[in-house]
């Protein structure tokens, strides 16, 4: 019944295989920066943060509550739902990770899924079970790059997600907040016998990662409809992003994102849809199977 | 103390006497019990709303003509089925063993009606909503129903206007990656090859997709006259609609039948202007039984009164009028033979049922114009 694809003049393969590459790396931007919060908290603080496809979820609704509700541009509504978002990020850790510190890993997850039923449950109860669409000038402006084209929304998503990710990247090198960040990471005990304040250093990181997530809901919500739900997506794709890059590992997350992009569109483009989807759970198994710490971990004794 | 026993005195006189008004009124008339089962939670959870709503339009519409079978009220008895077979199937339980319905109304997914009329097979008046599946009503059940048309039924009345209007040469399919997905690739591109408009290519997403692009891209290399979308969930169709314009595609987007609603035009915004869709519902019809739901359902709800909404109202209009007809909410061989004799009205216009329960409605060409669905008159 199907009919093959016809055959293609070289130049228009060339085209279609432009395009395909550029929206890959711009999903995979977004990957990018869904999975460093999450590879952030981890790294720094051993926590599995079920709830982090949330606060993507959060972003994009705020964002969105903003603009209607009260007629502020998109880039700045974007701009303070990330904030905001980000603020909840701090309540959250003060709320349920805080507290919970010193209590065995799988506490923890547990609470982070309960925060994440409570946050999805709830939006279902205040945002309503229908979709929402985010109204961005740059959706419907179309980039020309020759033959290539692509929305201004997407170049946006990838442009600040570079310049966000180079910010991070000398944030945590640099600056002494920094610093105390990549103690706490090799040893908390150690960076708390030195005098870190690990309090500031557990809130400080969830202010990061959650207005990351937040961000990329921001950003990536206009290339789509939004609704409750939509966090365990970003949380299910920021998984394999951070298993394929190696947990805690910001580069990892970086390269294995944009990697999980483009192999996604080239194997939807070339294979088929429903090979794009099955793709991220064959990467988690080889990498599991192969490589276990991911491409840039480091593998740790037990 | 002595507050303390006025207190539990009062308490029991208020219940005493609720009680007693209780009682009054139920030996008085006693509700006719319609069981509503719809998705009220998970993805379907916004079409499920609508429907409910509809259906409560219609209720409140007959009832303040004061009810049906010499003034007993309409009573809807909703259930969550989350869009999930097994939910239907165990919600029917609750419905005739515990709360003792007159009659069920749901299958709103072709998945959900499949597993719902064999919990209800012959016990049960049932009427199946807007589930497309042609075997809904094909496998004997002598007190089931289906509103709807069938994909097959659709296809056919959709493929003629497409060949006879549309002036296409070629044309590429996007449609969902299950049985109803692919049964209407298969139908149209039968259908239209008979008419010489050639297919250059199909593309499956599934059902938890939110990026299209890539297909999209595909699909634009192809350079197809018309591009048809089959999309049965809101938020999908409304991001594939504006993708295939981001993607830069200029051609003509054909949406699939029975799948347009208000919703789904304010989402998908210019993306969805100047295109066509097949409906039994047409909201600009000047059918009055339509137009007082549309202002009751407006009165009661904020949200647009939609196709699927239509169709549970459609539902209890139908029950009412045959039970009226019988005299009776219970006997059921009559009230079947009541609703397969000939042609009624209804607030989508007159129709009629066929031998196993299939309605044949009439279906409107419609079209989004200014961003509103209007049928296309000829």
């Amino acid at each position: 019944m199907r009919q093959p694809l016809p055959l293609m003049s070289g130049h228009m393969d060339f085209v279609v295989l432009g395009q395909q590459i550029v929206n890959g790396l711009v999903n995979g931007m977004a990957y990018v920066l869904i999975a460093t919060g999450l590879t952030l908290i981890f790294g720094v603080l051993r926590i599995v943060n079920f709830a982090h496809g949330e606060f993507y979820m959060l972003g994009a609704f705020i964002t969105y509550y903003i603009i209607t509700l009260m007629g502020v541009d998109y880039i700045w509504a974007a701009a303070i739902a990330t904030v905001v978002v980000a603020g909840l990020g701090i309540l959250a850790n003060v709320l349920f990770f805080w507290p919970l510190r010193k209590e065995h890993e799988f506490t923890i997850l547990l609470s982070s899924l309960g925060l994440a039923l409570l946050l999805t449950n709830g939006g279902e109860v205040i945002f309503g079970a229908d979709p929402k669409y985010i109204p961005s000038p740059f959706s419907e402006e179309i980039v020309e790059l020759g033959d290539i084209f692509v929305t201004q929304q997407r170049v946006l998503v990838f442009g600040v997600g570079v310049v966000v990710l180079v910010a991070l990247y000398y944030f945590i090198k640099n600056s002494t907040m920094g610093k105390m960040m990549r103690a706490t990471a090799q040893n908390p005990e150690g960076a708390a016998l030195t005098g870190i304040n690990i309090r500031k250093v557990h809130a400080v990181t969830f202010l990061l990662a959650c207005g990351l997530a937040a961000l990329a809901g921001a950003l990536v919500g206009p290339t789509a409809m939004i609704f409750p739900t939509v966090g365990s997506w970003a949380v299910l794709k920021g998984f394999i992003v951070v298993i394929m890059g190696g947990l805690g590992s910001i580069p990892g997350a970086l390269v294995g994102g944009l990697l999980l992009g483009v192999i996604e569109s080239l194997g939807g483009g070339y294979i088929s849809l429903g090979f794009a989807e099955a793709i991220g759970y064959a990467i988690i198994i080889v990498v599991l199977l192969w490589r276990p710490q991911g491409l840039f971990g480091v593998a740790r004794k037990a | 103390m002595i507050t303390r026993r006025i207190l539990m005195a009062a308490g029991a006189a208020l219940m005493a006497g609720s009680l007693f008004a209780g009682v009054v009124q139920a030996a008085d008339k006693p509700p006719v019990r319609i069981g509503a089962i719809l998705p009220l939670s998970g993805a379907g959870a916004f079409d499920g709303q609508l429907a409910a709503e509809g259906m409560e339009a219609m209720a409140s519409i007959i009832n303040k003509k004061g009810g049906i079978l010499d003034g007993r009220m309409i009573e809807l008895v909703k259930y969550d089925d989350k869009g999930v077979p097994e939910e239907a199937v165990s919600a029917a339980k609750r419905a005739i063993e515990q709360d003792k319905v007159d009659a069920i109304v749901g299958g709103w997914f072709s998945a959900v009606a499949l597993s719902l009329k064999e919990e209800t097979r012959d016990k049960m008046l049932t009427i199946m909503t807007s589930s497309q599946h042609p075997k809904v009503t094909e496998e004997g059940h002598k007190y089931n129903f289906r509103l709807n048309a069938t994909s097959t039924m659709n296809s056919n009345t959709y493929s003629k206007f497409i060949c006879d209007k549309m002036g296409l040469k070629t044309i590429a399919f996007i449609t969902i990656n299950d049985d109803y997905g692919r049964l209407e690739a298969q139908n149209y591109e039968k259908l239209l090859g008979e008419c010489g408009i050639k297919t250059l290519g199909n593309e499956y997403y599934n059902r938890n997709d939110t990026d299209f692009t890539t297909a999209l891209t595909k699909i634009r290399a192809l350079k197809p006259d018309a591009i048809y979308v089959s999309a049965i969930n809101t938020s999908q169709g409304a991001t594939i609609y504006r993708q295939i314009r981001q993607v830069g595609y200029k051609g003509t987007i054909i949406a699939s039948a029975g799948n347009m609603n208000p919703k789904l035009v304010e989402l998908s915004g210019p993306a969805l202007e100047g295109v066509y869709s097949v409906s039994l519902f047409a909201p600009d019809s000047d059918n009055p039984v339509l137009q007082e739901w549309i202002a009751e359902y407006k009165s009661q709800f904020s949200n647009e009164p939609a196709f699927i909404g239509s169709l549970g109202a459609q539902a209890v209009q139908l029950l009412a009028d045959a039970m009226n007809k019988v005299g009776d909410s219970r006997d059921y061989d009559k009230i079947a033979a009541a609703l397969k004799d000939g042609a009624q009205e209804t607030l989508l216009g007159t129709f009629e049922f066929d031998d196993k329960g299939q309605a044949l409605q009439q279906a409107y060409l419609i079209r989004v114009v200014d961003g509103k669905i209007t049928s296309v008159k000829d």
